[in-house]
């Protein structure tokens, strides 16, 4: 008997039991007569191929634990590196960037081939899951004391929210290293201290530094060397922060 | 209480069954079944027998459409004959992140044609993630002489010239409740279309609306609707107007208002504090747009009884929440923005003992000037104060298994789990391990969980978790997790009260899709995108299930075996004939 649909309402408690038996996906068809149910013999057999088979997958009975299965099929997401430091204060972010590229405003764009991480310049295409209209509210909220319009214009380009905060955390990237780190510029007043900061996050010595420059992104989206202007031009303006090697 | 009456009578003593209960008069009948309001006991009741199913289905007012493809508004009208109000819901849930492709579907145009014919008195309407056209607002306005109630959520396709409509036509109307939706927004002069003699507005909500208002109508509006109770603002509502429209609305019982930042002389702060002052009968507040902390002190009076505070369009400091939520004690749902950082969800825990919901939305997501926002510590801190916690919506950057583990113990009630780690596939950042173990935590503890959104790096281990433990899981969202199809299996095979499970970027394919073959027609929905199903996995699905409709929804560009993105879901409806040419039934 077939029972019309409750229109979205409780469901009988019980499922409903289909007669088809679980057919073997490693072989590439089926045959009529392993007891798929009465109402398929007619039809005509369905191949799978072998790319329809995941062959990355088992379902196994014996399932990996949480630390051995390690492997995802997705070569963006980085293992976190035992060996860095990082102060537990300070939350990381993930990049997905090849360390050597510096044009790239988002820090997010995809060189790899995977087709998960897909990027639309926003990043990932509804990541996090905040709804699209309270983004653009959001988005509209005029920003606190230092920002200017010029910021508001770029990030609503980029489709980040101007936020309504006025937060002085900025991200750090250094060369050859994937993984960003986040530092307060409000605690520092002058470039001696961030400079040690920085050397303490990176773990750089004294004469290591001096293969380094610091570079900034200011607001308009020019990469500029940190070194060329004063302090409160430096703070005022810089978005976030990359270590670069110095060549020559 | 409802059905242990139902129980008596089913088993009153009667010389045999058959008799007994057709002898039992159907008016009478019909009356003790129209005291049912809820339609899962609706649903029960119309499986005890012929009889029975009659009379609930004369005897029905209100019907929930879940999926407005699930069914035809030709079967439901002949179904029940006696509707007056209607909710139906139609896009995935995804298409509010832009998942969804344009044009996609759920117009109610012809659901309105069919109830225009069917029910003539139809009162109610509430539209969830539907498409509406101004020509369709235009058609509900003048169709139904007796309408009362319009919301829409998250719906797209109007303008303010619809409401304009509605505004015009229907002349008992008691709400008009316009929520976060997709309008072209043409200007405010709509409000002004309410007639003069029109009084009945009990609520308004157009807080979603960014232009600004004919504030002379709206303020004549609000004077002259006596029995208004809901009122949000938007925007554009400065405090000063705020103040006047208060001045005739002392019943409201829940209040959104505009920007909460225009400069006050110190006679229109103190106006306003008065105004706002022994509001014992408000029990809602929203809005509070740019709120300036200096500010918020007018609003303390008016806290008292607040059970519902919605912060997240006020980018609050720490200090300026703690100090409000001291005026709160009563409060048992927040929303806050991630700018209170933990200290603020401290002071929650300290000022909010009965709190029931919290939900934590980020300031910034999308920004390359990465905020602090909220951590572990913040969640841990509101769980020791906030012992009835049961639903809860958190964006943070980084978490930790024991934290998870942590506040499942000090709240286990939890009916709705929604946790956002927000760097896709992130481990636990202090042990590097997955986050496994949290939500191993969350569904053995959280024995009455309902609904649960899972981030952060996860195995299969997470799902068998789920399988095996979340007996009364009904939604489930996940995304970027999973090591294989084992994990999406052990989800179908296990959770016998599943009805909607979305998913994207996990690596489950065919294998996970097709075991749940048994599974979906119990289910309302599933929806898989950027996973490793193929065309020909989802053309077997179709072919095996002919009640469910399986819809594939092509990208540009992929390639031709690939299902990019794919939505099932049960019908009696049939496939739908109104899908966009990129979206293929099979």
């Amino acid at each position: 008997m077939c029972m019309e649909l409750q229109l979205g309402l409780a469901l009988p408690s019980d499922p409903l039991i289909i007669p088809i038996k679980m057919f073997d996906l490693n072989s590439c068809g089926y045959e009529p007569g392993e007891g798929l149910g009465s109402n398929t013999l007619s039809r005509p057999l369905l191949k799978l191929g072998p790319s329809d088979i995941n062959i990355n997958n088992s379902s196994s009975s014996s399932p990996s634990r949480s630390g051995g299965s390690r492997k995802r099929g997705f070569d963006e997401v980085q293992r976190f590196d035992e060996n860095r430091i990082f102060p537990k204060t300070l939350p990381l972010l993930l990049s997905t960037n090849q360390p050597n590229d510096e044009h790239d405003p988002n820090g997010l764009e995809d060189n790899s081939s995977s087709a998960i991480f897909k990027n639309d310049g926003e990043g990932l295409v509804g990541w996090p899951p905040v709804k699209t209209w309270r983004k653009k509210l959001l988005l509209q909220i005029p920003k606190g004391g230092a920002v200017n319009n010029n910021r508001v214009a770029a990030m609503a380009e980029n489709g980040c929210r101007g936020r309504a905060s006025n937060s002085t955390y900025v991200k750090v990237k250094m060369e050859g290293i994937a993984i960003a780190r986040k530092i307060d510029l409000s605690v520092h007043h002058s470039f001696e201290t961030l400079t040690s900061t920085l050397m303490g996050l990176f773990d750089i010595s004294d004469e290591n530094w001096k293969g380094f420059k610091l570079t900034y992104q200011d607001i308009e989206g020019d990469w500029l060397l940190a070194e060329d202007v004063p302090w409160r031009t430096f703070i005022r303006s810089s978005k976030c922060l990359k270590l670069i090697r110095s060549r020559g | 209480m409802e059905s242990s009456e139902l129980k008596r009578s089913k088993d009153s003593p009667n010389s045999d069954e058959s008799a007994g209960l057709s002898s039992f008069p159907d008016e009478v009948l019909e009356r003790v079944l129209s005291l049912l309001k809820s339609h899962r006991d609706r649903s029960f009741v119309s499986l005890v027998c012929k009889d029975w199913y009659n009379a609930e289905r004369w005897s029905r007012t209100h019907v929930f459409i879940g999926n407005c493809y699930s069914v035809s508004p030709e079967i439901v009208a002949r179904r029940f004959p006696n509707i007056r109000s209607v909710t139906l819901k139609g896009k995935p849930r995804f298409s509010d992140f832009n998942l969804v492709p344009q044009n996609w579907g759920a117009d109610i145009h012809a659901w309105l044609v069919v109830f225009a014919a069917k029910y003539p008195f139809l009162e109610e309407l509430r539209l969830k993630r539907m498409a509406i056209s101004d020509e369709s607002l235009a058609l509900l306005a003048v169709a139904f002489p007796n309408f009362k109630a319009l919301s829409l959520l998250s719906c797209d396709g109007f303008s303010t010239n619809g409401l304009a409509a509605i505004a015009t036509n229907c002349k008992n109307l008691t709400e008009l409740d316009i929520q976060e939706n997709g309008i072209d927004d043409k200007g405010g002069s709509w409000l002004g279309c309410f007639p003069e003699s029109f009084t009945s507005l009990e609520v308004l909500n157009f807080a979603n609306l960014t232009s600004d208002i004919n504030f002379d109508a709206l303020e004549r509006l609000v004077g002259r609707c006596k029995s208004m109770r809901v009122l949000k603002l938007n925007r554009s509502i400065s405090l000063e107007q705020l103040q006047r429209l208060l001045v005739n609305a002392p019943q409201l019982a829940e209040l959104g208002t505009g920007s909460f930042s225009q400069e006050l002389t110190f006679r229109q702060y103190k106006e306003l504090e008065c105004t706002l002052s022994n509001r014992k009968n408000m029990h809602t507040l929203s809005g509070l747009w740019e709120a300036k902390g200096i500010y918020l002190p007018a609003l303390y009076p008016a806290c008292t009884n607040l059970t519902f505070l919605n912060l997240s369009y006020a980018a609050l400091q720490s200090s300026e929440l703690a100090k409000l939520l001291a005026h709160c004690p009563r409060l048992k749902r927040l929303w806050v923005l991630d700018t209170v950082q933990d200290k603020g969800l401290e002071a929650i825990g300290l000022n909010c003992p009965l709190l029931e919901e919290l939900r934590v939305f980020p300031d910034d997501p999308f920004g390359e000037e990465i905020v602090h926002g909220v951590t572990e510590a913040g969640f841990v801190a509101v769980s020791y104060g906030c012992p009835r916690l049961h639903y809860v919506l958190y964006f943070c950057q980084q978490m930790t298994n024991a934290a998870v583990a942590t506040v499942v113990q000090n709240c286990p009630d939890f009916t709705h789990f929604r946790l956002c780690i927000m760097n896709p596939g992130q481990p636990d950042y202090l042990t590097n391990e997955p986050m496994d173990e949290a939500f191993g935590a969350v569904v053995k503890t959280c024995t009455k969980l309902q609904r649960l959104s899972v981030s952060g790096l996860l195995t299969d281990l997470t799902f068998e978790y789920i399988g095996r433990y979340a007996k009364n899981l009904e939604t489930l969202s996940v995304a970027f997790a999973g090591s294989s199809d084992w994990g999406m299996q052990c989800v179908l095979g296990g959770c016998p009260k599943l009805r909607k499970l979305e998913i994207r970027d996990c690596p489950f394919g065919n294998a996970a899709l097709l075991s749940g073959l048994e599974k979906y027609e119990s289910m309302r929905s599933l929806w898989m995108s950027a996973c490793k199903v193929t065309m020909n996995g989802c053309r077997l699905l179709a072919r095996e299930m002919p009640r469910l409709n399986v819809e594939v929804m092509k990208e540009d560009g992929s390639d031709d075996s690939q299902a990019d993105k794919v939505y099932v879901y049960r019908s009696i409806a049939g496939p739908r004939r109104d899908a966009p040419p990129s979206v293929l039934t099979l």
